[in-house]
């Protein structure tokens, strides 16, 4: 199991990989912006400034997708002290980061007009506010380098306990009295979301998470090589032997 | 033009400018991760 795990993630980190997978995100993007501002209607109440949601929910999913990956490497890292996992932790927290950002960010966009404010402290913008900033701080530990093996220790330990807070941003319109919308997809009854607007989000979280297996074999390349140039610079040099009478 | 397309117009240049931007930013790591490890390589042959 892991060895195909392990073969599967070799071949997907080739270049080879690397160029297929980016050229399907490329496509799947493309279909999702096609979805989404022309195929999907706009919505009865909130009009066009809905369609923001086709980018703000996939955003949102792969932050927690991105977080749920640090959260398996940090566990498969403090397990075996591979550097492998410590590496899959590290990138994928970057671009957690990164689609956490841009969700609150289209978030706060969609706010304006429909909520009559940019930011509010409601639990799921707050908990989410915490989120982002938990992963800052794990990645501002990562830069820490005096010994990477604590370093990779610590981190480990954040990206597990930091995990904490992505079911209670999940669930936080669920047990607080919120301004936020609940669940309208994962939800038990099924999802209350017209045919063609499901599609739409559904082809967006798709198209989103194959920019986020591309931006992770890119990520990890970078942190080969980067660790490849560390080596460089911190191999002893290897001196020519002296010669007899010199 | 519909109400508050503006927004809708924003969210997604700032979605590809976020997306396009961390790529290339990434490209560019690698690059300059690989000159570096070339270059500290290169000097230590010509010792």
């Amino acid at each position: 199991m892991a060895a195909t795990a392990e073969r599967a993630l070799g071949k997907a980190t080739s270049r080879n990989g690397e160029r297929i997978l980016g050229v399907l995100a490329a496509v799947a993007l493309g279909g999702s912006l096609v979805l989404s501002l022309v195929v999907a209607p706009p919505d009865a109440v909130q009009g066009e400034v809905q369609r923001l949601m086709y980018i703000h929910v996939p955003a949102a999913w792969l932050a927690y997708l991105s977080f749920a990956v640090v959260f398996v490497g940090s566990i498969g890292y403090l397990r075996t002290r591979k550097t492998r996992w410590d590496r899959i932790a590290g990138a994928s927290a970057e671009i957690g980061v990164m689609f956490t950002a841009l969700a609150i960010a289209l978030g706060a966009l969609w706010g304006k007009p429909v909520w009559g404010t940019w930011w509010t402290w409601d639990p799921r913008l707050t908990t989410t506010a915490v989120l982002l900033l938990i992963y800052i701080g794990y990645l501002s530990i990562r830069r820490i380098s005096d010994n990477p093996s604590r370093t990779a220790r610590w981190c480990a330990v954040v990206g597990i306990v930091g995990f904490v807070d992505v079911p209670i941003v999940h669930l936080s319109v669920v047990w607080w009295r919120s301004l936020h919308q609940g669940p309208t997809v994962l939800r038990l009854g099924g999802p209350e979301i017209e045919g063609t607007m499901l599609l739409a989000l559904l082809v967006g979280v798709a198209a989103f998470t194959l920019v986020y297996a591309y931006l992770m074999t890119l990520r990890l390349r970078v942190g080969r090589l980067e660790e490849r140039a560390a080596r460089e610079a911190l191999s002893p040099v290897v001196e020519p032997p002296v010669e007899a009478g010199v | 033009m519909a109400p508050y397309a503006s927004y809708v117009i924003a969210g997604y240049l700032i979605t590809a400018a976020t997306l396009g931007g961390y790529t290339l930013g990434l490209f560019a790591r690698a690059r300059a991760a690989r000159r570096r490890a070339e270059a500290i390589a290169q000097r230590r042959h010509a010792r």
